[in-house]
């Protein structure tokens, strides 16, 4: 499938900062791309890279193949795009801030403010001052610029900052709409890692510039660990038992005990059965996958 | 052109729905208001001793004649020296703004290219400080009716009109400078800042007979009327302004284009 948007070897430094270093991807079409990191990892440098906003020191940016650099402005006509916290005209109403954008895009069709109003469920915030907006509203009118012209691409920089759960679902259920309906490519970054997994298709996790690792979502499964969770009358009898038994089993904070490895997450039966036999009883048998957030900081090592 | 006229129109809704437009509109006329209380002072020096300061002040500045030529000479050297620091105002806030208000990032990825949302910022900046001169002048005429002037005469009015439209335009060139380092520093202070120190080396540069190859002291030369007290100007003082002019547009073009935007 074509790639969409590509880096190669993009880098940025600045001074002796190295900002992003190296970083090289290829999103396809209709694909969503989580871009994962924390704070500083170089998600937003990435991004305003990818939008001709700084010049990288090292390496390029292409969108549809086509080079991004300060004087593209051709490339901007399908991209949408929302950069860190949005802002807004403080004076100028949600309608009149989005009509500039639409002049300014020069889409010919004066309905597309209100529809785009409409989408993003702002209805009722139409004639108010920006300055007066919530964040989770600001944030709205942000999404609502990127939206405005109907984009292939879709360039987010943290797009659930600000909204409420609700408001999250909301735009989760957008995005996917988007691409499985319309063939919207959408590059999106956060640290929210727990959402992000829940919509994205490709996930590339950024740390200290660099891009440690890519993979697909249904790859993640796989990479994620695996634990049962097990308790009963006896913790320690059981724990004693099962380690006689050679499974390895840790005591868990909250009182249960943590057994980790293939044989027991692929066959919980087996454990209730001698755990049974033994005359140990489970009150608790469950297996815990790993959360994104945990796989992420094990990821970039940032929980040793 | 095409590109540039939205960005034109967003300027104005911007300045449209903004404070600083009747701000400025109301320094514009309370600049001539004033002038005019100073003048009907000097003209009634019975009042100067019931208005306290006031009229302290304008026994302390000598206008001269209280007539028609000495006041519309005065409105020049206003929109000279003033003029500056108003336009300069009006330009880091049409530019600064962008990057104080954080809204400069909707502007770099559009279809309409940097160099037109500039242009338009540079079209809109001039338009506005017309815009300004004019109020200025209108309400100067009317202030000065009001004050019952002496020596009234068109070609009075005329002559002082062309000075004042000329050094309005010289003083409205120079803003490119201002757009740059309000780009260059990202917002309002270092532009208002750079306008105060230009202002400043303008009366130095005045005193010590450079005024002539400095280029923010070329309007405030060219507004006083020619006379025994004035410097000539010649065709290298314009030429330094024109040159200073387009620097800044080039530099602010250059900004845009190159630099690296928050």
């Amino acid at each position: 499938m074509e790639d969409v948007i590509r880096t190669e070897k993009l880098t940025k430094h600045y001074g002796s900062v190295h900002a992003v270093e190296d970083v090289s991807l290829q999103v396809r079409k209709g694909e969503i791309y989580g871009f994962l990191g924390l704070n500083g990892a170089g998600k937003t440098t990435t991004i305003r890279m990818l939008l001709g906003m700084i010049r990288p020191s090292a390496g390029s940016a292409f969108l549809w193949g086509k080079k991004v650099g300060p004087g593209t402005s051709d490339l901007w006509e399908k991209v949408g795009y929302m950069v860190e916290t949005p802002s807004s005209y403080p004076e100028l109403t949600v309608w009149e801030n989005l009509e500039i954008m639409r002049r300014l895009r020069g889409i010919p069709d004066k309905k597309t403010v209100d529809a785009v109003i409409g989408k993003l469920r702002l209805d009722a915030y139409r004639d108010i001052k920006t300055e007066h907006l919530s964040s989770g509203n600001a944030q709205r009118l942000g999404l609502a610029k990127a939206l405005l012209h109907n984009p292939e691409i879709l360039i987010l920089d943290e797009p659930a900052n600000g909204l409420d759960p609700a408001g999250i679902v909301e735009i989760r259920e957008l995005f996917k709409d988007l691409t499985l309906h319309h063939g919207v490519t959408i590059f999106v970054s956060s640290h929210i890692l727990g959402e992000m997994s829940k919509f994205v298709t490709r996930i590339g996790i950024i740390h200290e510039g660099r891009l440690v690792q890519e993979i697909n979502a249904d790859q993640l499964e796989h990479l994620l660990f695996k634990r049962l969770m097990v308790n009963a009358r006896d913790t320690e009898a059981v724990r004693l038992y099962l380690t006689r038994e050679g499974y390895s089993v840790t005591p868990s904070e909250n009182g249960n005990l943590e057994i980790t490895g293939k044989d027991a997450t692929d066959h919980p039966e087996h454990i209730s059965r001698i755990l049974v036999q033994a005359g140990f009883p489970p009150t608790l048998l469950k297996v815990e996958e790993e959360d994104l957030e945990s796989y992420f900081l094990r990821t970039i090592g940032a929980d040793e | 052109m095409k590109n540039i006229y939205p960005a034109v129109w967003a300027e104005c809704l911007k300045w449209y729905r903004s404070k600083i437009l009747w701000i400025t509109i109301l320094a514009f006329i309370f600049i001539p208001c004033m002038m005019g209380v100073l003048m009907f002072v000097v003209k009634n020096p019975e009042f100067a001793g019931k208005l306290g300061l006031i009229g302290t002040k304008s026994a302390m500045i000598r206008f001269g004649n209280t007539d028609w030529q000495t006041y519309l000479g005065l409105l020049n050297q206003i929109i000279a020296g003033a003029g500056l620091l108003c336009f300069a105002f009006v330009t880091s806030w049409v530019f600064g703004r962008e990057y104080s208000d954080r809204t400069l990032k909707d502007l770099l990825a559009l279809p309409v290219s940097r160099s037109s949302i500039v242009i338009a910022k540079f079209i809109f900046v001039a338009l506005w400080c017309v815009f300004l001169s004019v109020i200025l002048f209108t309400s100067g005429l009317v202030v000065g009716a009001l004050v019952q002037l002496s020596g009234w005469s068109g070609a009075i009015v005329f002559q002082n009109a062309y000075l004042f439209i000329v050094t309005s335009l010289l003083t409205i060139l120079l803003c490119s400078t201002v757009a740059f380092v309000a780009s260059y520093g990202r917002g309002y202070l270092a532009p208002v800042g750079f306008a105060i120190f230009t202002l400043v080396l303008a009366q130095f540069t005045g005193v010590v007979g450079l005024g002539p190859y400095y280029p923010w002291g070329i309007p405030i030369l060219f507004s006083t009327a020619p006379g025994a007290e004035s410097i000539p100007l010649g065709m290298i003082s314009y030429s330094i302004l024109f040159l200073t002019s387009i620097a800044g547009v080039i530099g602010t073009l250059a900004w845009w284009h190159y630099a690296d935007q928050y």
